[in-house]
C-alpha cells in the first residue's frame, strides 16, 4: 500500500547499448529513404516503399524508446482501441476518389503538369 | 491507504470556492456554469421563436435595444437570426448540455460512485474548468465582436464559414473548450481505471459510471479530429489557404483570393466525425442518471445490468461508424451512403436495448413516485420518439425528402430536449440531497415537471408536421415560400409554448437557490439508496469518505430476499 | 502535481495514473495527427497535380532535421536512463543536449520557412504548401511544447525535493514519451511532404 510500490513494477529497466544501436539503425534507414527518393520511382512504388521505411522507423522508437515492447498490456490495448478509430477516418478516403471524378467531370481545370497525374490512375 | 495533499487544514475562500481543487466543487461550478448557458441558448431561441411567429413585426420589448444593424427598428434583421441560430446550436451542445452531463455530474459523482477519495488528477480537473469557463465566455463575448458572432450553423461548413464574420473567434473558442474537455476525458478514464475502491470490480460499477466512462473514451477519441478541422479552418480564415475551398470559387463577384482546389466536403466528414459520437456524448450520461433513478425507485434491479453496459459499450464503438447519415444529400459518394444506412440501422439496436431494459426493470414494481421518478418515467417514452423519428432519417430514401427540413429539427430536439435534458433535471432532484444536504421542494418540484413535459412536447411535435409539409429548417422568414404558410399556424404554437416554458422554469430556479439555503434538511441516504455515493455524509466532506470503502456487491441489490431492509447497499459486509 | 493515490491490488491496473495519462493524451494526439494525415490524403487524392516534395521544398535540411530530431530521441531516454541510475549530472547533461536539439531543430525550421517566404512561398500558394506549412507548423507547436516541459524537468532536477520525489522517474518517462510521439509524427512528416 505504499506509493513506491505502484511506481516501482511501472518503470522500464533501460538499455542504454540497445538506444544507441536503434539510433544507428535509425539514422542509416533516415539515409536509406532519401536514397530511395533519388531513384525517381513512379508514384506508386516510392510511397509504398517511402511508408513502409517510415513505419519500420516509427515502430523502433514506439517499441524501443517508448519502451512498448514490454509495456502494460493495458497500454497495448488502449493503442490498438486508438488506432482501430484512426484507421476509420479512411472510410472519408473512399469519397475523395468520388469527389474526384465528379469535379474534373463537371469543373474541367487547366493541367499545369500533364504528365503527373493523379497518383492512384 | 488514500491521502490527499491539502488534508483537513482550512482553506481560504479562494481556495475553497473559486480555484477549488476538489472534485465536488469542480462539479457544481459546472453545474451552475452549464445551466447558466443552457438558459442563455434558450434565450436566443426565444427570440428567434419571435422571428419564426410573427416574422417581420418588432420585437417585443427587447427589439429596441438591439444595435440598429442587427434589429432595425426592432425587427430582427436576417443577419442577426443567422447568428442566432448558429449560437443557439453551439451554445446549447458544447456549453450547455455537455459539460452538464458529463463536467458537472461525471466530476461530481463518478469518484463518489466508485469511492475514490477524489479524481487522479484534481489540478487538472481545475484547470479543465478554468478552460471552459473562458472558453465559454470568448464564445459570447463574439457577439460584441465587429461583424458579430458566427452565423454558419453550429455545423460550420465551408465555404460559408470561410467567408461570413465572427467565424475566427467561434474556432479559437471551439479549440479551448475541446482541450478542456480532453483533459476532463483523460482524467475521468484514469480515476475509473485506478482508483476503485476494494472490491469494486468493473461488474460492480452503476450504470452511471458505464456510462460516464464510454463518455469519456469518445471525447477522448472523436474531439481531437475536429480540432484538426478546426485548425484547417483556422488556416483558411487567417492565411487563405484553400484546405476547404473549391476551385475557381467566386464570391460576390470577386474571385477568392486563395489558390483554390481544396474540398467542401472534407470539413463535412470531419466534423461529423466528431459530432455524431458527440450526440452519444449528450445521450450516454442522461441514460445512466434515469437507470439510477429508476433502479433507486422501483426498488428492485435494474433488468439487463449486463445488457446495458454492453449497449452502451456497443453504442460508443458504433458511434464511430455512422457520422455520414448526416451527409446523404451532400453530394457524397452514394456507395457510402449505402455503407452509412446499415451502420445507422444497426446503431439504433443499442439504443432500443438500452429503453427496452429500462422499460422491463419497471414490470411488476412498486414504484415512489417522487419528483426525480416523474423525470425518469417522462424520459423513457419522450426519448423513444426522438430515436423512432430518427429512423426516417437514417434511410437514404426517406432522408432526401426529409434532410434539412424541421422535421430533423423536431427529432434531435426530442432526443437532447425531452431525453437529455429531462433526464439531467432529474439528476437534480435526485442528488440535491447529497450536494447540499437538503431536498428541494416537492410541490414546486411537480409544477416544473408537468409545465416543463407538456410546453417540451408543445414546441417540438408541431415541427413534425412543418417538416413533413417541406418547411426549411434555416429559412429566416417562413412566410416566403408559399407551402410553408399552410403549416405557419403552427409555428405560432410552438412559439407560445417556449414562452410557457420559460415561464416554468422560474418555479425550479427558485427552488433550486432557495434549497441551497432553506430546504428541508436530509439524513445521509434520503432515497435509501444501495450505491457508494450515499454511503458518505451529504455534502461530502473534502475526501469524501472517512475511511475507504469496501465493495461486496453489485450496485443494484433491492428487496433481495431475506433482507429486513429492501435495500442492501454495496458497502453493507452483512 | 499532487496526484491523490489509490494502490488496492485488486482494482488497481498496475500502471500508474501518470503514465496512463500520459498514454491516453498521446492517444488523442495520435487522432489529431491522423485526421490531418487523413485530410492530406483527401486533398491529394483529389487534386489533379501534386509536386514531388524534393522538387518543391528542401530535402538537405528537412533531412538534417531529421537526424536532430532522432538524436534528440535518444538523447532524451539517456537522460531517463541517468535518472533510472540516480545519476544527477548526467541526467542534467542529456536533458540539456536533448534541448539544445531541440533548439537546433527549430533554428533549422525557421530558415526553411524563411527561405520560403523570401521566395513569395506561402501557405495560401497552394493547397500541397498549405498542407506542407500547417503540419510542419503544427509540429512545431509540438516541439515547442516539448522544450517547455523539457525545460521544466531540467529546472526541477535543481531542487533537492523534486529530485528525490518518487515521482520524478514517471515524469521524465512521461515527458520523454511525448517526445518520441512528436518524433514519430515527424519521421512520418518528412517522408510524406518532402520525398513522396
Amino acid at each position: 500500500m505504499s506509493k513506491s510500490n505502484a511506481i516501482d513494477h511501472d518503470a522500464h529497466r533501460p538499455n542504454a547499448t540497445l538506444y544507441l544501436k536503434v539510433f544507428a539503425a535509425l539514422m542509416i534507414l533516415t539515409g536509406v529513404t532519401v536514397l530511395i527518393s533519388k531513384w525517381h520511382l513512379p508514384r506508386p512504388q516510392a510511397i509504398a516503399l517511402g511508408l513502409f521505411v517510415a513505419l519500420i522507423k516509427a515502430s523502433l522508437v514506439g517499441a524501443i524508446f517508448m519502451h512498448l515492447w514490454d509495456e502494460d498490456r493495458l497500454i497495448h490495448k488502449f493503442l490498438y482501441v486508438t488506432l482501430a478509430c484512426a484507421c476509420l477516418m479512411a472510410i472519408t478516403l473512399t469519397d475523395a476518389r468520388h469527389l474526384v471524378g465528379k469535379i474534373t467531370m463537371r469543373m474541367p481545370v487547366a493541367q499545369q503538369h500533364p504528365a503527373e497525374g493523379h497518383p492512384e490512375k | 491507504m488514500s491521502h490527499s495533499e491539502s488534508g483537513h487544514h482550512e482553506l481560504s475562500f479562494t481556495q475553497k470556492y473559486i480555484f477549488s481543487v476538489d472534485h465536488k466543487m469542480i462539479g457544481l461550478q459546472y453545474m451552475i456554469t452549464s445551466m447558466v448557458f443552457l438558459l442563455v441558448g434558450f434565450g436566443l431561441m426565444l427570440l428567434m421563436r419571435w422571428q419564426l411567429a410573427f416574422p417581420g413585426q418588432a420585437i417585443p420589448f427587447f427589439g429596441h435595444l438591439f444595435p440598429a444593424d442587427l434589429a432595425p427598428n426592432g425587427v430582427m434583421s436576417g443577419q442577426f437570426y443567422n447568428t442566432l441560430g448558429a449560437m443557439h446550436g453551439t451554445i446549447m451542445v458544447f456549453l450547455g448540455v455537455v459539460p452538464l452531463g458529463v463536467g458537472a455530474y461525471g466530476n461530481y459523482l463518478l469518484p463518489l460512485q466508485i469511492g475514490a477519495p477524489d479524481m487522479a488528477f484534481p489540478r487538472m480537473n481545475m484547470m479543465s474548468y478554468w478552460l471552459y469557463l473562458p472558453g465559454g465566455i470568448l464564445m459570447l463575448g463574439s457577439f460584441l465582436m465587429p461583424g458579430g458572432a458566427a452565423q454558419s450553423g453550429w455545423t460550420s461548413y465551408p465555404p460559408l464559414s470561410i467567408i461570413n464574420p465572427g467565424q475566427t473567434v467561434w474556432i479559437l473558442s471551439m479549440v479551448i473548450l475541446i482541450t478542456s474537455s480532453l483533459l476532463g476525458s483523460i482524467n475521468f478514464l484514469v480515476t475509473a481505471i485506478n482508483m476503485r475502491a476494494p472490491g469494486m470490480s468493473l461488474g460492480r460499477l452503476p450504470v452511471f459510471c458505464w456510462a460516464q466512462i464510454v463518455t469519456a473514451v469518445l471525447l477522448l477519441l472523436a474531439f481531437p479530429p475536429l480540432e484538426a478541422a478546426s485548425i484547417l479552418q483556422l488556416m483558411d480564415r487567417v492565411f487563405h489557404t484553400s484546405f476547404y475551398m473549391p476551385k475557381d470559387l467566386v464570391i460576390l463577384g470577386k474571385q477568392y483570393v486563395g489558390s483554390g482546389g481544396g474540398q467542401p466536403l472534407l470539413w463535412q466528414h470531419l466534423f461529423w466525425f466528431l459530432a455524431h459520437p458527440e450526440v452519444y456524448v449528450l445521450v450516454l450520461p442522461p441514460m445512466g442518471i434515469v437507470s439510477e433513478i429508476i433502479a433507486n425507485n422501483t426498488r428492485k434491479p435494474l433488468h439487463g445490468y449486463k445488457t446495458m453496459v454492453a449497449s452502451m459499450i456497443g453504442i460508443g464503438i458504433m458511434s464511430f461508424l455512422v457520422w455520414a447519415h448526416h451527409m446523404f444529400i451532400s453530394g457524397m459518394s452514394p456507395v457510402l451512403g449505402n455503407f452509412f444506412l446499415v451502420t445507422t440501422m444497426i446503431i439504433s439496436v443499442p439504443s432500443v436495448a438500452i429503453l427496452t431494459c429500462l422499460i422491463f426493470s419497471l414490470k411488476g414494481a412498486s414504484i415512489r413516485y417522487n419528483v426525480p421518478m416523474l423525470f425518469a418515467l417522462a424520459f423513457l417514452p419522450l426519448f423513444g420518439i426522438g430515436g423512432l423519428t430518427g429512423l426516417p432519417l437514417g434511410l437514404t430514401v426517406t432522408d432526401i425528402y426529409l434532410h434539412d427540413t424541421y422535421y430533423v429539427i423536431g427529432h434531435f430536439h426530442f432526443v437532447v430536449v425531452t431525453g437529455s435534458i429531462i433526464a439531467l433535471l432529474g439528476g437534480v432532484y435526485y442528488w440535491f440531497p447529497k450536494w447540499y444536504g437538503r431536498k428541494m421542494n416537492d410541490t414546486l418540484g411537480q409544477i416544473h415537471f408537468w409545465g416543463s413535459v407538456i410546453c417540451m412536447c408543445g414546441i417540438f411535435l408541431p415541427m413534425f408536421p412543418m417538416g413533413l409539409a417541406g418547411a426549411s429548417r434555416r429559412l429566416y422568414d417562413p412566410t416566403a415560400q408559399v407551402h410553408n404558410l399552410g403549416v405557419q399556424p403552427l409555428n405560432v404554437v410552438s412559439t407560445y409554448f417556449a414562452y410557457a416554458l420559460a415561464l416554468f422554469q422560474l418555479p425550479f430556479i427558485y427552488n433550486f437557490f432557495h434549497s441551497i439555503w432553506a430546504g428541508e434538511k436530509t439524513v445521509e441516504n434520503p432515497w435509501k439508496a444501495t450505491t457508494l455515493e450515499w454511503a458518505c455524509p451529504s455534502p461530502p466532506p473534502h475526501g469524501n469518505f472517512t475511511r475507504t470503502p469496501r465493495v461486496y456487491r453489485g450496485p443494484y441489490e433491492y428487496t433481495a430476499p431475506g433482507r429486513k431492509t429492501d435495500y442492501w447497499p454495496q458497502t453493507d459486509p452483512s | 502535481m499532487n496526484a491523490i493515490v489509490m494502490d488496492n491490488p485488486d482494482t488497481h491496473s498496475g500502471v500508474s495514473n501518470a503514465k496512463l495519462g500520459v498514454w491516453l493524451f498521446l492517444a488523442s494526439e495520435v487522432m489529431l495527427f491522423a485526421t490531418l494525415f487523413t485530410s492530406y490524403i483527401v486533398l491529394r487524392m483529389g487534386s489533379t497535380t501534386w509536386p514531388w516534395g524534393w522538387e518543391a521544398l528542401n530535402v538537405p535540411l528537412a533531412t538534417l532535421n531529421t537526424a536532430i530530431l532522432i538524436s534528440s530521441s535518444v538523447t532524451i531516454v539517456m537522460a531517463y536512463a541517468r535518472v533510472y541510475d540516480r545519476d544527477r549530472t548526467g541526467f542534467r547533461t542529456w536533458m540539456a543536449l536533448t534541448l539544445l536539439l531541440s533548439f537546433a531543430f527549430l533554428v533549422v525550421k525557421a530558415f526553411e520557412y524563411g527561405h520560403e517566404f523570401h521566395l513569395g512561398i506561402g501557405p495560401s500558394t497552394s493547397v500541397f504548401y498549405a498542407v506542407y506549412f500547417t503540419m510542419t507548423g503544427l509540429h512545431g507547436i509540438h516541439i515547442l511544447g516539448g522544450i517547455l516541459l523539457n525545460g521544466a524537468l531540467l529546472g526541477m532536477s535543481y531542487s533537492d525535493s523534486s529530485w528525490n520525489d518518487p515521482l520524478f522517474l514517471g515524469r521524465v518517462e512521461g515527458a520523454g514519451l511525448y517526445w518520441h510521439f512528436v518524433d514519430i509524427v515527424w519521421i512520418f512528416l518528412f517522408p510524406a511532404l518532402y520525398l513522396l
